[in-house]
């Protein structure tokens, strides 16, 4: 999977580079609308992930020429301006998401996983988990073909996680990304034990769950 | 009242004024005059009288008798002419009665002494005060008509002019003061007028207006410059922790330091999300298009907020009019403004405590929404401070950062809300939100 990051903030940058290349996509970094011009025209990308506020042309109108450029490609836009329009003009335009800064790098990558998984157009997306397979399309938790009957909010959980997997999360990244915006860290990381306990206890009626692993004091981790 | 309608009620009641002193003061004035043109009249007789005897000798009338009297058909006037003792009289004129052919009738009545011939004589000459006055009605009559149309015509002119002379005013009120919705879209066009006072009051109103419009503007661009510059550099740190977080030869201690960096830094980001979000709910940047069921948007909210009614074993009592709907609204504000009003309700409860959610609407058709808890309450002195931004009331440590209520606040004002907090102490809180009538039904 092909990247270009287009971010006009280096520190944002490298970072963003920094994670997706440990998560197995090739990078390329534009910090300005002219570089990724040039990019763009080079060769093929997966992805576009696009800063509105660049320093040398309006975000929306880089986004305008380069979907007549990059055709294939996805887009997520990314701002810090936080105007309303922007979001709405944006999707308007053709951009797959939209993603207001400051956002989280495990965010980012399940919003794009999320996007390639709707555009591969697969009947049935799945992922198996030791004993079990997760089936994104249905969101459901399969133990061989049984249901293991995960509700709404633990499958959100769990599927967060599997696409997570091997990296520790924390109770607040794990609340943020169920309650988004309205997540109360001091408040719900109790429930994220809670919603834990839970799925431990209905999937164990099936078979282990060793991969579910508590970091003392953190959070937790799937590890595969 | 308008200043039309001032000036019309002004006019007309000074004109009334004239008319009632005017009747009051007419007869007066008429007999005044009637009797000063009698006088006169009689002062001319008397002086042709003289000049007669003076041309003609006394005889010319006397003929020989000692006294002379003539009066005409109706008794209306009368003369006479008689020797008089030797007390020389003063000229008078008074009214005074006469006897004449037995019949007794007031006259105006002028006396005046003379010499002649070194005898004193006295001539009287007389008129009736009937046909003095006789005239006194009609022209009263015909003075009160002309008057009367005089009164109407002025006062008819006076208020079309009046009318036409208020009308840049009625422009002003109507173009710069009653029709703008802020924030002005247009620039305020100035008005035609002649007057000073109303080009100076327009053109005052227009330079406040467009003062008015470069201060938003200029709010509205360091918004979102503000949001810009203070979302990056916490968008580098997040970043920076996750990826700091994702070594994998960190010991535990490091791993929970990052962790506790990263509360803190979700804590910045929420306060600063907060502040622009109250800032531009004030600054106008959300549509109020949208029309929304409060029965339906609060049971989200309620299944949103599930897990921590769980966590807390609270009961929710939901008993809401379902067809309810409201318009002009902003959806995602007023979930936002539902939605803490409800997790303040929570978070203020009791262990095992209840909330109920009624509404109700009222006789003059305006719809309200009722939050009430039984929860730790709010002393009365503070109910007043509550909506108040970074107030932390009641607040266990480490929880909430004051701007929940401010928010709420923000966005009842931005859609014409009412809010209203009722409170026993360790009792209840039920906080009101009434819609009004303009977006309800």
């Amino acid at each position: 999977m092909k990247v270009l990051i287009i971010e006009d903030e280096r520190g944002m940058a490298l970072e963003m580079e920094d994670f997706l290349i440990k998560a197995g996509y090739l990078c390329d970094l534009a910090f300005t609308a002219k570089q990724a011009r040039q990019y763009m025209e080079e060769g093929p990308y997966d992805f576009i992930l696009l800063d509105l506020g660049l320093p040398d042309k309006d975000g929306l109108q880089v986004l305008e020429e380069a979907k007549q450029i990059c055709q294939e490609a996805s887009y997520i836009i990314l701002t810090a301006r936080g105007k309303l329009e922007d979001r709405i003009k944006g999707l308007d335009l053709g951009a797959d998401d939209y993603l207001p800064k400051p956002f989280s790098l495990l965010e980012l990558q399940s919003r794009m996983q999320a996007i390639s998984r709707r555009k591969s157009g697969l009947k049935d997306n799945l992922v198996s988990l030791g004993d079990f397979t997760i089936n994104f399309s249905n969101r459901i938790a399969l133990f061989e073909d049984t249901d293991v009957g995960l509700s709404k909010k633990e499958f959100d959980l769990l599927s967060y996680m599997v696409l997570n997997k091997n990296r520790p999360l924390t109770r607040m990244q794990l609340s943020e990304h169920i309650w988004g915006s309205f997540s109360d860290d001091d408040y719900d990381s109790n429930y994220i034990d809670v919603h834990i306990k839970n799925i431990r206890k209905k999937m164990t009626e099936y078979g282990p769950v060793d991969w579910l692993q508590t970091i003392r004091g953190i959070g937790y981790k799937i590890k595969l | 009242m308008k200043l039309l309608t001032k000036l019309t009620l002004t006019s007309t009641l000074s004109k009334i004024a004239t008319v009632i002193l005017f009747i009051v003061l007419l007869p007066f004035l008429i007999n005044r005059v009637a009797f000063q043109s009698t006088n006169g009249l009689l002062k001319q007789q008397a002086k042709k009288v003289m000049d007669n005897i003076r041309n003609n000798g006394i005889d010319y009338y006397l003929q020989g008798d000692s006294t002379y009297g003539s009066y005409t058909l109706l008794k209306e006037e009368y003369i006479s002419l008689e020797k008089a003792r030797n007390i020389y009289n003063e000229d008078t004129i008074q009214t005074a009665q006469r006897i004449i052919e037995g019949d007794t009738v007031m006259y105006r009545v002028l006396n005046q002494a003379f010499e002649y011939n070194n005898q004193l004589y006295e001539l009287e000459i007389g008129k009736t005060i009937a046909s003095i006055s006789q005239y006194n009605s009609p022209l009263q009559k015909i003075a009160l008509y002309v008057l009367g149309i005089l009164i109407i015509l002025t006062l008819l002119i006076e208020l079309s002019f009046t009318r036409i002379l208020l009308r840049p005013l009625q422009t002003i009120i109507q173009t710069k003061l009653i029709n703008p919705v802020f924030p002005f879209k247009e620039a305020p066009l100035p008005i035609p007028t002649t007057t000073v006072d109303f080009k100076y009051l327009d053109a005052s109103l227009i330079s406040l207006m467009n003062r008015i419009k470069e201060d938003f503007d200029r709010e509205r661009e360091f918004t979102s410059n503000a949001s810009h510059e203070l979302m990056t550099p916490i968008g580098i740190l997040q970043t920076k922790m996750e990826n700091l977080m994702l070594l994998n030869d960190l010991e535990e201690p490091a791993l929970e330091k990052i962790m506790e960096m990263m509360k803190t830094l979700n804590r910045l980001k929420k306060i600063v999300h907060s502040l622009l979000l109250i800032s531009r709910i004030e600054n106008d940047q959300y549509a109020r298009q949208d029309s929304i069921q409060p029965e339906k948007m609060i049971n989200e909210i309620i299944e949103e907020l599930q897990h921590r009614l769980e966590d807390r074993n609270i009961r929710m009592f939901v008993s809401l009019q379902p067809n309810i709907i409201l318009h002009r609204l902003n959806h995602d504000l007023l979930f936002q403004l539902f939605y803490n009003l409800i997790n303040n309700a929570i978070r203020y409860n009791k262990e095992n405590g209840s909330i109920d959610i009624s509404d109700d609407i009222a006789p003059d058709g305006s719809y309200t929404v009722f939050i009430k808890d039984r929860g730790i309450g709010i002393e009365a002195a503070d109910i007043e401070t509550i909506f108040n931004r970074f107030r932390k009331k009641n607040a266990i440590e480490g929880e909430g950062y004051g701007l929940g209520l401010a928010i709420v606040k923000s966005i009842a004002d931005y859609h014409g809300i009412k809010l209203k907090v009722d409170s026993q102490v360790g009792m209840t809180t039920t906080v009101s939100v009434n819609f009004g009538k303009s977006s309800s039904l």
